[in-house]
């Protein structure tokens, strides 16, 4: 028989498993996720042929090992993980939290609400215990970047490539500090890291995270086209790349508040000079706010416009005038279409996407005939000359100001009562009679914007105090 | 030959279930002594008491009632154990072990010093003839080595009493004479051995004395000649005859004068003895072999009258 | 959250335990004494004093050198068995570990932190079963082949036995986490990040109290809605005050305070930087404050501020400057007679130095807990925490070796077993909830009551409907709870050996707050569990089955 002794053949068989052992772990590492490549053969592979989740079905080697080394408890570890991940976070433990958020993630690579939830969790929850800023912005960016990771192992759901989009879109930009959020995603704070400035996973191009969302929700939209989502109502979820794009026009518009002298104050020889080069700054972000509007009001109204969308009253487009529904009719009545049911479900989906706010809205900012960019730009400058002490420059910025914006409210009657606008305008006339009352003078009886100013005296005492209060 | 080594008067032992209940009577008020120097048989079938004897002089198990007193000591004095070699009735040793191994781990128990430990273990496994698998894991040795290792342990202390648990069970003819020559050097070295066995010729070929015990009761107890040797007729034994002759020796005897060759008491073996004893004790049970007070008895008066004892129970 | 100190008194801890044990020896004397006689008559007690006295020359005769060969005997009997097939478990999680301990670059001391932690949860999590597997196998097989006869047919005494077992079975335990612990060192070492320094903080806690934001005394400060309270909350902008005491045990050129607080905004406020924190040293009695620059509160991180001996104050009347010695003009003299300086942990021969912080953010809130701050003192080598953490892992694992064989000497196997992983995971994890039951803290009732409220669907904290069910129910669980409360005093408080979670968190594990605790607990359990151990053996017949 054989010439072995037991030891031997015992010693044998460990070394068989070890040598066995050596590709599992060769093949099965999972990807780092942070360096692109890294990761064993399987990973590698996966990525390179952009293989995910439906390709290669249930086989992910990782969660496969583990699920093997576990005996089937996988459903029982998970169980006491999310156990464990819940006290770390109760009790602050932050380096454990985000470790046991991996270890369920590695166990559960396919379940999307685990990755949506984990995600979430991180960006939104954990961020927010956070006191620094910079803090604040490192948890926002790991719950992008799990999102992320989540998209290459699950790569056919559209619903993670949406809460990406969400977090580097509306977290980024609408959180409480997002001017900060919004200046680091283009310049990390932790510049030891990223020494280019910015962190090359999540915005490689060093772009607007705005940009980078409309990616995502583009990405999102192209997999809705073979998976559903069920997250929201396809009109709207479909609405989300072509809405950032807006979002980064007004976003632009916001930023000027942040665009000052002291930014420049480094490379300028003088204080003129930081505050001519602020100037310059500010009006080519305006400039470039109104070109995105522009970009923005093509995409609403062609890309997403021209969209059509399933009903119970037949196909449906945003974009529709009487042609359109009349043509919409006719194309669809073997299956019982009626313009009037078409209008009204066109009329409810509008609504719900608020299709035609937007659509004026943007038109209205791109507008270069009535200078609707010009009007924000000089109602802030002026705002700006006011309080440094030149009421004489001031009201002439103003009254030019007021004169474009009266323009606007000529042209688009729909934004007469539209509150945003009316801020605006009522702010401006406000700003420009604190001009007067420094200059001596009283108001005339008749100016640009009278009516809305009249109108919406109420608002009044709200900006009397915001102009009180400073900035 | 007088002094006695192992004195036990009226020993019992009841096994009881989980709730106290009585599950067997294993042993009934059994009296014995073993006397220093001899080897003493305990025979019985199986079920009869004598490993539960063993046991109970061991102090592995506790007595119901009775006493016993161990070269001087009660059973559970573990001093006692000094004195005494134990070889089990499936040698109960760490399989994980090896000979020598086996045989120093048992040596420090008795506290004996390093070189002390390695010079008996040598002579042992020499003395036991293991020499040859002294490295050998006791998981792979034979019935007949694990039989020889486990009678080596039991002498590792030089005992001046060996308790030998069934010593030749298992064992093939040669190694059961290999076992009797090394019991009878062990009574030739002076120690006494008690051995307990239901292999009747053992018994018969290497001890001096031998109790007969059945259902948990002595039934007899002697030298082995007494035992085997019938008082009652005479046995001659004569140069072959031819019919006549022995026509004529009937009429002879009945007158007298014949060429008798040799006139002997008849011998049972060992068998019929057993068989015979066992018979009458299901024939009748409850009459047993109660040791007159001159057997030894020195301890106590004599036992009290076996039924009134059973029923006591 | 930060490590926590702790107090342990080994004198009152030993008083404790000397009251317990005698109390346990003497309820085991009267209950033997009474149980004697109705089953031995008048002579039962004799029988049962001899007994004990028989008990204690076994103990006074035994015999290293029999032990010594027991316990060689349970570890040969480990390791033959393949106890150190473990290794290959082990090898296992840490090939395949790599994977999910992926390292983080932006925060890398986290990442050491993991590491630890994760290392000592696969030690803790291997050694322990296995160990304890071993040590509650051993015996009942032992019983159960006969091999033990064999051995107590020499003139071995049963505590000799039981000795030698839990000796043999700790050796193992020894050599599997002496193994572990070198290739777990091993594995942080490569796994570490080569910026991150490895190092264990030595530091000297003192004992806090609070002023509300009116400069009243307080116990603690405010709980800002955390789940879990760790830390109470001073306002900022306010009276409201943090005070330590520390203990200084001799003077030197720079102290070092390291403080790590939580900040909590009411309102958005400054969002470019941080909340900030002033400490002041003050000495009351000479009604002398030093403050120090404040500093802003780098949440979740350590902060340090270096005090020097030499401190300049400015008179805020005269404007006049000064200089004063910390340890001549600031300490107080330690008082014994002082309620809170006879709180200090630690050798405070030089003085107690008082330390306010305040939040200088108005309306805006730190966060602070004991462990929050203290005095650093010169730091020790990651490698000796390592080894003091893996000493009270050691420590844990005899526990449970001591545990086990004792509870292997009187039932088999499997309930063996059961009784010791129930002792070691209420120890470890459900010791709090245990005490809660027991005080009534924990709401919903005993066990038939947390059925009836299960099955109803009823909420714990609504109360029982009056009637002779729900009466009934209560009484039932009363004895049950009562017994609890009584067993409660068997099982070990295993929190205190925690010990990886102090070096995980870059803290020397402390010898006074957690391994003399850890070694006093497994030696109060050590002579007991010797004593039980060697009577059920010596009481029980072996052959019986």
């Amino acid at each position: 028989m054989t010439t072995f002794n037991s030891r031997q053949r015992k010693t044998t068989s460990v070394v068989g498993i070890l040598i066995l052992l050596i590709p599992i772990v060769l093949l099965g590492m999972p990807a780092s996720g942070r360096d692109s490549g890294g990761g064993g053969m399987l990973a590698k592979l996966r990525s390179e042929h952009d293989l995910g989740e439906s390709d290669l079905g249930q086989i992910d080697p990782t969660s496969a090992t583990m699920s093997f080394v576990l005996l089937g408890m996988r459903g029982i570890a998970v169980n006491m993980l999310r156990m464990d991940l819940d006290d770390y976070k109760d009790h602050k433990e932050w380096a454990r939290m985000r470790a046991t958020t991996e270890a369920v993630i590695t166990l559960q690579p396919h379940y999307i609400e685990v990755w949506r939830f984990l995600a979430w969790n991180l960006a939104f929850n954990v961020s927010a215990e956070w006191d620094a800023v910079p803090d604040r912005y490192y948890w926002v960016k790991e719950g992008g970047k799990f999102s992320q990771r989540g998209t290459q192992r699950n790569a056919t759901i559209p619903e993670l490539t949406w809460e990406t989009g969400r977090v580097w879109g509306q977290k980024i930009g609408m959180a409480d500090e997002w001017r900060y959020f919004r200046e680091y995603f283009k310049n990390d704070p932790d510049t030891k890291t990223f020494p280019n400035g910015v962190d090359p996973e999540i915005n490689p191009n060093q772009i607007d995270n705005y940009l980078v969302a409309k990616e995502w929700f583009q990405k999102s939209n192209d997999r809705e086209d073979n998976r559903e989502q069920h997250i929201m109502m396809r009109a709207l979820f479909r609405s989300q790349p072509m809405r950032t794009q807006l979002s980064y026009a007004d976003a632009l518009q916001r930023d000027v508040r942040f665009i000052t002298a002291d930014r420049f104050r480094q490379e300028s020889s003088s204080d003129e000079e930081a505050e001519a080069k602020a100037y310059a700054a500010r009006q080519a972000n305006f400039a470039l706010s109104r070109q995105e509007w522009a970009e923005g009001f093509t995409e609403w109204t062609t890309k997403f416009g021209q969209e059509e969308f399933q009903t119970p009253g037949g196909l449906i487009r945003m974009e529709a005038d009487e042609d359109v529904v009349h043509e919409l009719a006719e194309r669809q009545k073997d299956q019982g279409a009626t313009e009037a049911d078409l209008r009204q479900w066109i009329d409810h989906y509008q609504k719900t996407t608020n299709y035609n706010y937007w659509r004026t809205r943007a038109r209205a900012e791109a507008d270069e005939s009535t200078g609707t960019s010009e009007a924000h730009r000089l109602i802030y400058e002026g705002e700006l000359k006011l309080r440094s002490g030149n009421p004489e420059e001031a009201r002439q910025m103003l009254v030019r100001g007021m004169a474009n914006f009266a323009r606007l409210l000529e042209e688009y009657p729909d934004l007469r009562d539209e509150d945003l606008t009316v801020e605006e305008a009522v702010w401006g006339v406000l700003l420009w009679s604190k001009t007067l009352e420094l200059l001596g003078e009283s108001m005339p009886a008749t100016f640009p914007l009278k009516a809305t100013w009249d109108k919406y005296q109420g608002l009044l005492p709200e900006l009397q105090e915001r102009y009180n209060r400073g900035r | 030959m007088s002094e006695a080594v192992i004195q036990i008067r009226n020993l019992s032992k009841i096994y009881r279930d989980f709730w106290g209940r009585k599950k067997v009577q294993a042993l009934n008020s059994l009296s014995l002594d073993v006397n220093k120097g001899e080897i003493f048989g305990l025979l019985g079938p199986n079920g009869s008491g004598k490993t539960t004897t063993m046991k109970l002089l061991l102090g592995l198990l506790f007595p119901t009632d009775g006493e016993i007193s161990i070269l001087g000591k009660s059973a559970s004095d573990v001093s006692k154990n000094e004195q005494i070699g134990y070889l089990p009735e499936e040698s109960y040793l760490y399989r994980f072990l090896n000979a020598e191994e086996t045989l120093d781990f048992y040596g420090r128990l008795f506290d004996i010093s390093p070189a002390e430990r390695r010079e008996r273990t040598n002579a042992l496994i020499e003395r036991v003839g293991l020499q040859h698998a002294r490295r050998r894991q006791l998981k792979e040795y034979s019935k007949g080595m694990t039989r020889r290792i486990g009678l080596a342990q039991a002498l590792i202390n030089n005992p001046d009493l060996v308790l030998l648990d069934e010593p030749t069970s298992g064992l093939d003819p040669l190694g059961t004479r290999d076992m009797k020559d090394m019991i009878l050097k062990l009574r030739d070295e002076g120690k006494t051995v008690v051995m307990c066995s239901h292999l009747l010729a053992d018994v018969q070929d290497v001890c001096d004395r031998i109790a007969i015990l059945f259902n948990g009761e002595l039934k007899e107890l002697g030298t082995v000649d007494e035992l085997l040797t019938e008082q009652d007729e005479t046995q001659l034994l004569t140069s072959k005859l031819d019919a006549e002759t022995i026509d004529e020796l009937k009429a002879v005897l009945a007158k007298h004068n014949a060429d008798v060759r040799s006139v002997t008491h008849p011998r049972n073996s060992l068998e019929d003895l057993f068989l015979k004893t066992v018979r009458t004790s299901q024939e009748r049970p409850g009459q047993r072999y109660v040791p007159s007070a001159g057997d030894g008895d020195s301890a106590g008066g004599s036992p009290e009258p076996p039924a009134a004892d059973a029923e006591s129970n | 959250m930060t490590v926590q100190p702790v107090s342990f008194d080994l004198l009152d801890g030993l008083i404790q335990w000397l009251v317990v044990f005698a109390g346990f020896v003497a309820t085991f004397t009267v209950v033997a004494l009474a149980t004697s006689i109705p089953l031995y008559g008048v002579s039962g007690p004799k029988r049962v004093i001899s007994g004990a006295m028989r008990g204690l020359t076994d103990f006074v005769s035994i015999s290293p050198r029999r032990v010594y060969a027991i316990a060689m005997l349970a570890f040969k009997e480990s390791i033959r068995r393949k106890a150190l097939l473990v290794f290959v478990v082990f090898a296992g999680l840490f090939m395949f570990a790599g994977w999910f301990m992926e390292g983080d670059a932006a925060r890398p001391e986290l990442h050491l932190t993991n590491l630890v932690a994760f290392v000592f949860l696969a030690m803790t999590w291997i050694v322990l079963p296995v160990v304890v597997l071993l040590s509650c196998w051993g015996l009942p097989e032992d019983i159960r082949l006969r091999s033990l006869h064999t051995v107590v047919t020499k003139p071995v005494r049963r505590n000799e036995i039981v000795l030698g077992r839990m000796l043999g079975f700790s050796a193992v335990g020894t050599l599997i986490i002496v193994l572990m612990a070198a290739v777990g060192y091993g594995w942080i070492l490569r796994h570490v990040p080569k910026d991150v320094a490895m190092f264990c903080r030595v530091p000297v806690y003192g004992s806090i109290s609070f002023l509300d934001r009116n400069g009243n005394p307080q116990e603690q400060g405010i709980n800002v809605g955390d789940i879990v309270m760790t830390r109470s909350f001073i306002e900022g902008g306010s009276k409201a005050t943090a005070i330590w005491h520390f203990p200084i045990s001799h003077e030197v050129d720079e102290l070092k305070i390291e403080s790590r607080f939580e900040a909590f905004r009411t309102w958005k406020g400054n969002m470019d930087r941080s909340l900030r924190v002033r400490f002041t040293l003050v000495n009351d009695e000479k009604d002398l404050r030093v403050p120090l620059p404040a500093y802003e509160v780098n949440e979740f991180r350590y902060n340090e501020v270096l005090i020097s001996r030499h401190q300049e104050i400015t008179d805020e009347q005269t404007l006049k400057k000064s200089e004063v010695d910390l340890f001549k003009d600031l300490l107080v003299p330690f008082d014994p007679q002082n309620e809170v300086h006879r709180k200090l942990q630690g050798d405070a021969s030089a003085g107690v130095l008082t330390v306010h912080a305040q939040c200088l953010d108005r309306g805006q809130y730190i966060g602070l807990s004991p462990g929050d701050c203290f005095l650093r003192l010169t730091d020790r080598s990651f490698a000796v925490g390592y080894i003091k953490a893996t000493v009270g892992l050691w420590l844990e694992c005899l526990l449970l070796v001591v545990i086990a064989v004792t509870a292997s000497c009187f039932v088999k196997f499997p309930v063996a077993f059961i009784l010791t992983s129930s002792i070691g995971v209420v120890g470890s994890f459900a010791y709090g909830f245990l005490l809660e039951i027991v005080s009534g803290k924990q709401k919903g009732g005993g066990a038939a009551e947390s059925v009836y409220r299960l099955i109803t669907h009823m909420n714990e904290t609504t109360p029982l409907p009056e009637n002779l069910f729900t009466k009934s129910i209560v009484a039932f669980d009363k004895p049950l709870v009562e017994g609890l409360g009584i067993v409660r005093y068997v099982i070990p408080d295993l929190s205190h050996y925690g010990t990886s979670e102090w070096l995980a968190k870059g803290f020397d594990v402390p010898w006074n707050g957690v391994l003399l605790p850890a070694m006093a607990v497994t030696f109060a359990y050590f002579l007991p569990c010797l004593l039980l151990g060697y009577f059920s053996l010596r009481l029980r017949e072996l052959e019986a089955k």
